[in-house]
């Protein structure tokens, strides 16, 4: 392990920027979710006192991960991938629950595997690319995990998982021709796949009405909602929009429900903060002497910013409806819980890179 | 390697995305805000809700009781039908399904609903069902149906289903949405819960633009166990054949009730009702024939609860506290072992001159007499002399109704907060009653107003009171146990209140045990009716008990009795309206199921002896 010479906040220290980052995107869902609540009941089945809680576990979590070294998880990064796998697996033999298969269903909590898939599917490429050896058979297990999220059906994740494989594989040592090559297959693939029949209807509905001349009702009411927040938002009005039908609010759409409520300011407020963190994360590129730490960050920064965009391009009518959430923003113990791993990962690598603030 | 000049390039491709979503939120939220707000204000949604699945009802060994399948339904968009299609529809349906009568149609085209549901259309198959889709104006959506697998046995437990009305859009406001209600049973009282989360069917115009799917309500848990509830309800369903067969009454002998809960918890194992009633038929809207028949031999009254009767010499166990508790025993006796002479009836004057005889159901006399003894052979001679003695003792002072508070105190008088609606109270009649009655109900009461004789009549069960079933089997439990607490019908309920009963000591109940054991066995009025047990009715007790009813309607046939002396689990509760004797009848339906909770084999229920 690395020497480092400052520790600070917790056992094994905590990039500050990182963490209060971390703490503001939370707090910002609570401020969101606090006016989607009805009534102020408190138990479990509260919105906010869910998302608070589940604030609370990450926090933990967030923690948990500064005792790990990098070269720890990296060593590890191959049985992740076989637990990872034999989870997704083991999902395809529950109920689905409103026809899929996305969650193991534990008491008050539904448990999403796929929202792990997609940190250790980073961590597998980039442990994957350090090791000089063949990197043909990566396809293979990248396919079989892609395989078995398009079977819950998840298209979302899917998606994403796809655009961060490209993206990794792209900063590294591969011939543009032979990356070239690559999305073009897989191009091919997911075309086949439609012929083949293996994408679930509902989602090939969705698909074939973005690309007709209808608007898709969700996202013309989202982007109602989003305009109607014009500069400085609602939160304060009293007589509130009633008349706007925004479905799953709490969760995939909540970002048309933070718009209208924070308003255009709002929106660059949160847009503005996570690009902090995109730059800062950018800085471990040029420090880093491991090319695990970079290939990592790369990773964590396309799954972020891919998902942040897929959301909001959704919901403002630019792409098809996926049904991906905003993270670190929506409703739900899953996504926020991976993505405190994320940043427990990144906060890691900072510490060992001696950078704290 | 990682090469970070093309991360670089991967950078510059976020970042102009980027830009380019915030370009488009400012577009959306600056440029084109206020048109957005004009264009919601003018936009009009219509919502129609999708019945939920309700949730299922099992009981305590997670057998299913009540299902709810999703089933595909035919449902028509009546914003789609206008004067040029509105024919064609009409034939289409008439040809297609020719059940329905030129009346439904009617209803339907007429209905100022947006959809109409018109029929389940699970019996079709998947090309007949394209057929539908393919005209404009029909929809295909699940539709819940509710089936009760055990059919009319324990109906009263879990009630039946009905549209709302708008007495249950008041109490239950999510009814508007879900369009169906528990109206009686546990299906009513835990509506919330079961009921689920309405689908929706958004409309713009004519146009379906989008669609929620509905969520089944939480399931529910009885303590119910459904093996005892059948042969209880078979038990009873033979007594009161037998009952019939051996007595001329007046009327038909038709209704009853068993109730069995568990001593320590008060868990409700066991409540059967007779007459009873099929809820499937309501799901499918009962027939007004098929209502009113069942009406009117109050099928949907649920006797457990809200029957009604004098206890009669079952109610004996609430003196015999007192008398324990106060000291209190018949003239010239100090303790629970002395003994009185009974002789039959029991002659006395009044202050005011009055001479009254009262004459015990044995003409000849129970011979000489103790507590236990008089409980065992149910002498009312015993008790009327404890009456007696309070009046004589107390009458006119605050003393006076020291009975009726022992009564009270035991839960008479009140509902016993069971999860159930419509619970009647019943009455513990008193002086201060008497006088209100004789200004709200004359015909109730005597001028004189409250005698001696009225405490005589209730120390033994009769005359103005009455109670429910599961209020005996309550009392019981809180003299076998020294906890009162009310007793409950879901499994996973939130807390019970036990509360301690400090007048009740473990040496008490140990007596009050050895005491019920007596009545079943040689000597005690439920013998004959628990012979059949042999060694068995050794651990057996119970008091039964005959009410006198006015008019010419038979007595009321009661039984109240623990499975066990040394070990007691359940009270058993057993009541059958006009049923006669107490041990003839009650006793020996009570034996059955008795048989059945100590897992000994089944005999069928024999006609005893009658006593009192």
């Amino acid at each position: 392990m690395r020497e480092r010479k400052i520790t600070l906040l917790g056992p094994e220290g905590t990039n500050v920027s990182i963490f209060f980052l971390f703490l503001i995107f939370n707090v910002i869902s609570w401020f969101t979710l606090f006016v989607l609540t009805e009534g102020i009941e408190l138990n479990f089945n509260n919105i906010l006192i869910r998302q608070i809680v589940f604030t609370l576990l990450s926090v933990g979590v967030f923690f948990l991960l500064t005792y790990i070294s990098i070269e720890n998880l990296r060593k590890y990064t191959d049985s992740f991938f076989i637990i990872i796998v034999i989870l997704l697996a083991a999902l395809l033999r529950t109920t689905p629950k409103a026809g899929v298969r996305r969650w193991f269903d534990l008491g008050p909590i539904d448990f999403q595997p796929s929202e792990f898939a997609k940190v250790i599917v980073v961590l597998f490429i980039a442990n994957f690319f350090i090791q000089r050896k063949s990197k043909y058979p990566l396809f293979l297990y990248l396919g079989l995990i892609l395989m078995l999220i398009l079977q819950q059906p998840d298209l979302g994740t899917s998606i994403i998982i796809g655009f961060v494989i490209f993206s990794m594989i792209f900063v590294s040592e591969i011939k543009i021709r032979n990356f070239v090559l690559i999305v073009l297959l897989v191009i091919l693939a997911f075309f086949l796949f439609l012929e083949a029949g293996l994408i679930n209807e509902n989602q090939l509905d969705r698909i074939n009405s973005f690309f007709s001349v209808d608007e898709d009702f969700q996202q013309s009411q989202s982007k109602l909602l989003i305009s109607s927040g014009s500069l400085f938002g609602q939160y304060f009005e009293l007589e509130k929009v009633s008349k706007i039908f925004v479905p799953v609010e709490t969760t995939d759409f909540i970002f048309a429900a933070y718009a209208y409520n924070f308003g255009f300011i709002g929106v660059l407020l949160i847009l503005f903060l996570w690009f902090v963190f995109f730059f800062r994360l950018t800085q471990i590129l040029s420090i880093s002497n491991s090319d695990f730490d970079k290939f990592v960050i790369t990773g964590f920064i396309t799954l972020l910013a891919f998902q942040i965009i897929v959301n909001i391009s959704t919901i403002t009518g630019l792409l098809p409806l996926t049904g991906l959430p905003f993270p670190l923003l929506s409703l739900g113990g899953s996504s926020m819980v991976s993505t405190a791993v994320i940043f427990g990962i990144t906060n890691r690598i900072f510490i060992e890179n001696n950078l704290v603030i | 390697m990682f090469l970070r000049n093309r991360y670089n390039y991967l950078a510059l491709i976020f970042v102009s995305y980027f830009i380019f979503i915030i370009y488009n939120i400012f577009s959306l939220q600056i440029l084109n805000s206020s048109d957005s707000i004009k264009r919601i204000d003018q936009q009009t949604l219509d919502v129609f809700y999708l019945t939920p699945p309700r949730g299922e009802i099992y009981d305590t060994n997670n057998e299913k009781l009540a299902t709810s399948s999703l089933e595909p339904h035919l449902f028509i968009n009546l914003r789609k039908i206008n004067k040029d299609n509105i024919d064609q529809y009409k034939q289409y349906l008439k040809y297609n399904f020719q059940e329905l009568k030129n009346s439904d149609l009617e209803e339907i085209f007429s209905s100022k609903e947006i959809l109409y549901l018109v029929r389940n259309i699970n019996d079709l198959d998947y090309l007949e069902r394209q057929a539908l889709q393919e005209l404009d104006a029909f929809e295909i959506f699940d539709y819940p149906i509710r089936e009760y697998t055990y059919m009319n046995i324990a109906s009263h437990i879990i009630g039946y289903i009905g549209k709302p009305t708008s007495e249950d859009f008041e109490e239950f406001p999510n009814t508007i949405k879900t369009g169906i209600v528990g109206k009686s049973g546990v299906e009513k009282y835990y509506e919330n819960q079961l009921s689920g989360k309405a689908g929706e069917v958004v409309f713009k115009g004519d146009e379906i633009v989008d669609f929620i799917l509905p969520e089944s309500g939480e399931d529910l848990y009885l303590t119910i166990d459904i093996e005892t509830q059948i042969v209880a309800t078979e038990s009873l369903l033979e007594g009161i054949k037998l009952a019939n067969e051996n007595f001329e009454s007046e009327n038909i002998i038709q209704k009853g009730s068993v109730v069995v809960i568990d001593v320590d918890t008060g868990e409700v194992l066991t409540m059967v009702s007779l007459p009873d009633f099929d809820p499937n038929k309501f799901v499918k809207g009962i027939s007004s024939f098929d209502f009113n028949q069942l009406n009117r031999i109050e099928a949907f009254n649920n006797f457990a609860i809200q029957g009604l009767y004098p206890p009669g010499s079952v109610f004996k166990v609430v003196a015999y506290w007192l008398a324990e508790n106060e000291g209190l025993f018949p003239d010239g006796i100090s303790s629970r072992s002395n003994r009185m002479k009974c002789e039959g009836n029991l002659s006395f004057s009044f202050i005011d001159g009055s001479q009254q005889v009262y004459n015990d159901w044995k003409e000849d006399g129970h011979g000489n007499v103790n507590l236990s003894s008089a409980i065992q052979q149910s002498c009312n001679v015993y008790f009327w002399d404890i009456a007696l003695k309070i009046w004589r003792t107390y009458e006119g002072n605050e003393n006076e109704s020291i009975l009726q508070e022992y009564a009270r105190n035991l839960g008479f008088g009140k509902v016993t907060g069971i999860d159930l609606p419509f619970e009647k109270s019943g009455v513990v009649p008193d002086r201060d009653l008497f006088e209100e009655w004789t200004i709200t109900r004359p015909e109730l009461v005597r001028p004189e107003g409250w005698l001696g004789g009225d405490l005589m009549n209730l120390i033994v069960g009769q005359g103005a009171i009455t109670t429910t079933p599961m209020q005996v089997a309550s009392a019981y439990k809180t003299l076998l146990t020294g906890y009162s607490s009310a007793p409950y019908l879901d499994k996973n309920i939130d807390s019970v209140q036990k509360v301690k009963n400090y007048d009740i000591n473990d040496d008490f109940i140990e007596f009050l045990l050895s005491d019920l054991n007596l009545v079943t066995n040689k000597d005690g009025t439920a013998y004959f009716a628990f012979e059949v047990l042999g060694r068995k009715a050794n651990d057996i007790g119970g008091k039964t008990g005959t009410a006198q009813n006015p008019g010419d309607k038979n007595n009321t046939s009661w039984f109240a009795g623990v499975d066990s002396i040394s070990n007691p689990k359940y009270v058993i509760v057993t009541v059958v309206d006009e049923g006669g004797s107490g041990s003839a009848v009650a006793a020996p339906i009570s034996r059955r199921i008795i048989q059945h909770l100590i897992g000994e084999d089944l005999t069928p229920v024999k006609f005893g002896e009658i006593t009192e």
